[in-house]
């Protein structure tokens, strides 16, 4: 049947690249709290180094995150309505306070972690998990609940967001504990940094693991999208053949994820501080595209 | 219930011609400005020579029973009247866009002017005084019909009940409350439509 559109109105993205790093950032947020927390849990004295480097990149990041929401907004000087005005359904209402809470227990948690206070590290620590698992789930709510959006309304989106920020969190935390192992650690004191380098790798064999978990959802997300409805299929089509195959298959899941998991668990690279630091600059740009790719291929679709 | 009103709107595109009077009367009405759209004609041609046809679709905001718009909206600046109409408070809305990316007929935009979110609110400043919307009021088919779905006798009733009528995406689960008479698949299709246009 031959169908020619005469005429219809211009098609606009509403949100965009801000909002998909404000998920990014969050993400890296939420990740490397957990891993901060986690390894204070557990308790041992040598991972204390990557405690604080987590403890750390939380707080920040979380505080940088908001600002990009603010510019977002048309009227930022009424970002306070968020606090009065509560609409409990909307997953932005709970996130408002999620946002505010999560960043004020990451830097008590951050203090008492740097002021040798265990047991109250341990508390905030206990507390942090959930609310940073929240602060980076409610985010996959938002996009869950627009309902328009075939790629976005799917239940899986708060558990392949909160996946995905566990890979970023760690990928950044192997990063900056790379860094400090090469430029600090190993210059004053050789035997502590083996111990740390020992640590890092680790991190890296854990990095990978949640890479395999994210290619796993994200493989059921694609194949479920290919076999439903027709909004469904065609968005699936847009990341694999159209528009953003470069940004999905190329960056997200090649470089981003194949390459990195590869480097971390072949032994002649894997075993090397050069190789996991090389696997999570890779991870960290592959995340970012993911934020990217759910952004703005959710909203390519028209709707009118 | 205090108010038993449900306002609503009935398009019979066996009469519409495809003419735009009432894009245009509700960019007057409203001062919307260039660019932006709360109430536009979509037209499609299908066939072959000489076996050919043209729809067309008014389309607008289809005032849900259900909006999603509304439970997405954080800071409760999109509302709901007793008569059923979906409002936005403007000096409520921070412009933060959620319930323009989850409405899924893509019925709101941001005035760029006034810098917050707009939409059709069945012009509800002339519903108010007993008119009609300025689309019903222009509308040289006199395809729009508008009235209260819940009074029987009301002519958008009647239309409803005696005639096949359908709505847009009813899958959405929004209820919405524009009705169709004749609505074409393919004119609805917003797929099929950029398909067309991406080749
Ligand atoms: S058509 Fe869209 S904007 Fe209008 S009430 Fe329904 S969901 Fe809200
Ligand atoms: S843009 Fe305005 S009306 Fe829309 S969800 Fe945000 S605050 Fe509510």
């Amino acid at each position: 049947m031959d169908i020619q559109v005469i005429y219809n109105t211009p098609y606009y993205i509403p949100l965009g690249i801000f909002i998909a790093t404000y998920f990014y950032l969050t993400g890296i947020s939420a990740g490397s709290f957990v891993i901060s927390a986690v390894t204070v849990l557990g308790g041992k004295k040598e991972y204390k180094s990557i405690g604080k480097i987590g403890s750390i990149l939380a707080p920040v990041s979380l505080l940088i995150a908001p600002i990009f929401l603010l510019i977002d907004l048309e009227q930022p000087m009424r970002f306070w309505h968020l606090y009065i005005y509560l609409q409990m359904t909307s997953p932005i209402t709970y996130g408002t306070f999620l946002l505010s809470a999560y960043p004020l227990n990451g830097v008590l948690y951050a203090w008492a972690l740097f002021a040798n206070k265990e047991k109250t590290a341990k508390i905030l620590g206990i507390t942090g998990i959930p609310l940073a698992i929240c602060t980076h789930g409610y985010t996959g709510f938002i996009l869950a609940l627009g309902k328009g959006r075939p790629l976005w309304s799917t239940a899986l989106m708060p558990t392949l967001f909160i996946v995905s920020a566990m890979v970023s969190g760690i990928a950044l935390v192997i990063l900056i504990a790379s860094f400090n192992n090469f430029f600090f650690t190993k210059r004053k004191d050789v035997e502590k940094a083996e111990q740390e380098k020992k640590l890092i790798l680790n991190l890296g064999k854990f990095m990978g693991a949640t890479i395999v978990a994210d290619l796993f959802l994200i493989l059921n997300d694609i194949l479920v999208l290919l076999t439903s409805k027709t909004e469904e299929y065609h968005v699936a089509q847009l990341l694999l053949f159209g528009e953003f195959k470069f940004l999905f298959l190329g960056i997200e899941i090649f470089l981003g994820s194949i390459v990195p998991l590869f480097v971390v668990f072949f032994p002649k690279t894997g075993q090397t501080l050069r190789g996991n630091v090389f696997a999570s600059l890779l991870v960290m740009i592959g995340v970012f595209a993911m934020r990217l790719t759910v952004v703005y291929a959710g909203q390519s679709v028209p709707l009118h | 219930m205090k108010n038993n009103k449900r306002y609503a709107m009935l398009i019979d595109l066996r009469k519409c011609v495809g003419c735009h009077t009432c894009s245009v009367a509700c960019k007057a009405e409203n001062s919307f400005p260039v660019g932006v759209f709360a109430s536009w004609v979509k037209i499609i041609e299908k066939g072959k020579f000489p076996h050919v046809s043209r729809s067309f679709l008014p389309l607008s905001c289809n005032n849900c029973e259900k909006p999603i718009c509304l439970t997405n909206c954080p800071v409760k600046a999109t509302w709901k009247r007793e008569d059923g109409i979906v409002m936005i408070d403007q000096h409520r809305c921070i412009g933060c866009k959620y319930c323009i990316a989850s409405c899924p007929y893509d019925a709101r935009f941001v005035n760029p002017l006034k810098k917050y979110v707009q939409k059709c609110t069945f012009c509800h400043h002339r519903v108010d005084v007993g008119l009609v919307p300025a689309c019903v009021e222009t509308c040289i088919g006199r395809a729009r019909i508008f009235g209260d779905i819940n009074d029987p006798n009301s002519l958008i009733s009647q239309t409803i009940s005696t005639n096949p009528v359908n709505v847009i995406k009813p899958e959405m689960g929004t209820e919405p409350r524009v009705f169709y008479v004749g609505l074409d698949l393919d004119a609805a299709d917003p797929i099929k439509v950029w398909k067309v246009l991406e080749d």
